[in-house]
């Protein structure tokens, strides 16, 4: 008994924060599973079914990490102010990207392959989704955070396009013109 | 700090053993200085894996051009292409339509086993030919598809612009072409090579190989594919065209790392 109730507590840690290294591919496939039914499911109504997605999801993904990424050699040069407000919109936008994409999900299988170590603190896995004459590769990319054992995603790449490295390269073209308020304005959704 | 480089040079002399002579200590000693300062301070640097070059004028002389047409085709695409797209996918089933795409897909079937001839992968030539000969005859002249559905071979989409990817040849300038969409030096060679080997493509040389016999019916054609395409993909450009900040640039990037990754598989 109190072993399964220890079981319960470490699904619910892992569920609720990051990912340990060794239960990145099963825990993603969990996620994966939760999300397939819940997109099948025709009770529930659409906008019901994205925000239980995401907040499957949301654990994750380091928000912070991508925010930093996406604005590359800019993020330097802001206040923290700044990079709080940054990070919360950009935090919206992906969100909102994410869900818009969710749409596209048409019962096709899902496989969540083994894990690849690519650094001592990246990790890449890739999710095939399977349709009727297609299959697109999804990778999501895990760092280490710091002195831990604990995985997020900091990049998704979707059949060969890096999400992070498109957002970055659109910032850093709409910054050599515009402000960043003007950057910020038009992450409003 | 200083006991931590004495305690690791010792530590690296009782695993190198004595006969170690000074030199080899010394640079493992760096080296493990190194290691050290990556994993604590650049855990978290993800410069290197990406990339924040500037785009240059040099880099995209037809930047002018291809801004217009990219206008041009979202234009076309969102008045145009995309009503067209959703009334045939109202009246035309999904399930006509896969059998159409299908059909499509397995009458290319020159131009995917050339490429992977051309590239040296074999195996890759072997799985296009088994589920070309499976779809045509089981799959019904390829309406079917179950060289995927039941047998699991492993479709392959190589293209002559990904052949000449593979022998090294750069992408050149960005084009987007008009009707077709984002485009490049390399991989507009690379469509007209194809055109060579498709049956939709006319030819004069080759007539009796082709199915449309003019370049009127081969238009039609393609148009035809596109829109059944597009009417199996619904919703997907508009949900892509969300995350631009500017369509351009944005189109751009992603075609041109999508087709850089598909070159390096």
């Amino acid at each position: 008994m109190f072993k399964k109730l220890l079981l319960l507590l470490a699904i619910i840690v892992v569920g609720a924060h990051a990912i340990e290294e060794q239960n990145i591919q099963s825990v993603m496939a969990q996620k994966t599973k939760q999300m397939t039914k819940i997109l099948k499911d025709k009770s529930l109504s659409m906008r019901e079914k994205e925000k239980r997605c995401i907040k499957i999801v949301d654990p994750v993904f380091s928000y912070k990490t991508m925010a930093k990424i996406a604005l590359g050699k800019e993020w330097k040069k802001l206040s923290k102010a700044e990079k709080e407000t940054f990070t919360k919109r950009f935090e919206k936008k992906m969100k909102h990207s994410y869900i818009d994409k969710l749409k596209l999900y048409k019962n096709q299988k899902v496989v969540v392959e083994a894990p690849k170590k690519v650094k001592k603190n990246r990790i890449k896995l890739t999710t095939k989704i399977i349709g009727n004459n297609e299959t697109y590769k999804i990778v999501n990319s895990f760092f280490k955070k710091k002195h831990t054992n604990q995985w997020y995603i900091y990049d998704v790449n979707l059949a060969g396009v890096s999400v992070m490295q498109t957002y970055r390269k659109q910032f850093a073209a709409f910054l050599k013109t515009k402000s960043f308020q003007a950057l910020l304005d038009s992450l409003k959704i | 700090m200083r006991l931590y480089y004495l305690l690791s040079i010792l530590l690296i002399i009782s695993f190198q053993g004595c006969s170690t002579n000074q030199i080899t200590i010394s640079s493992k000693k760096t080296l493990q200085v190194e290691t050290k300062k990556e994993s604590e301070e650049d855990t978290e640097n993800f410069d290197d894996e990406f990339t924040q070059e500037q785009d240059t004028v040099k880099d995209d002389p037809l930047s002018g051009y291809n801004r217009f047409m990219t206008s041009f085709n979202d234009t076309l695409f969102i008045y145009l292409a995309d009503p067209i797209s959703k009334g045939y996918a109202t009246v035309f089933p999904e399930v006509l339509r896969l059998g159409i795409s299908n059909f499509i897909h397995n009458i290319e079937f020159p131009i995917r086993f050339t490429n992977t001839l051309l590239q040296g992968k074999l195996q890759y030539s072997a799985d296009e030919l088994e589920r070309f000969i499976a779809n045509s005859t089981l799959g019904i002249g390829g309406i079917f598809n179950p060289a995927s559905t039941i047998m699991h071979i492993p479709a392959h989409n190589e293209d002559f612009g990904q052949t000449l990817g593979y022998y090294g040849v750069g992408a050149g300038y960005h084009v987007v072409l008009p009707f077709i969409g984002p485009s490049n030096i390399r991989d507009i060679i690379g469509l007209v090579g194809d055109g060579y080997l498709s049956p939709l493509m006319y030819d004069k040389a080759l007539k009796e190989l082709r199915i449309p016999q003019n370049y009127l019916q081969s238009a039609g054609i393609y148009g035809f594919k596109m829109v059944n395409k597009n009417a199996l993909h619904l919703g997907a450009y508009e949900s892509l065209k969300k995350d631009a900040i500017d369509l351009y640039p944005f189109l751009r990037d992603i075609y041109e790392q999508k087709r850089t990754s598909e070159i390096e598989e």
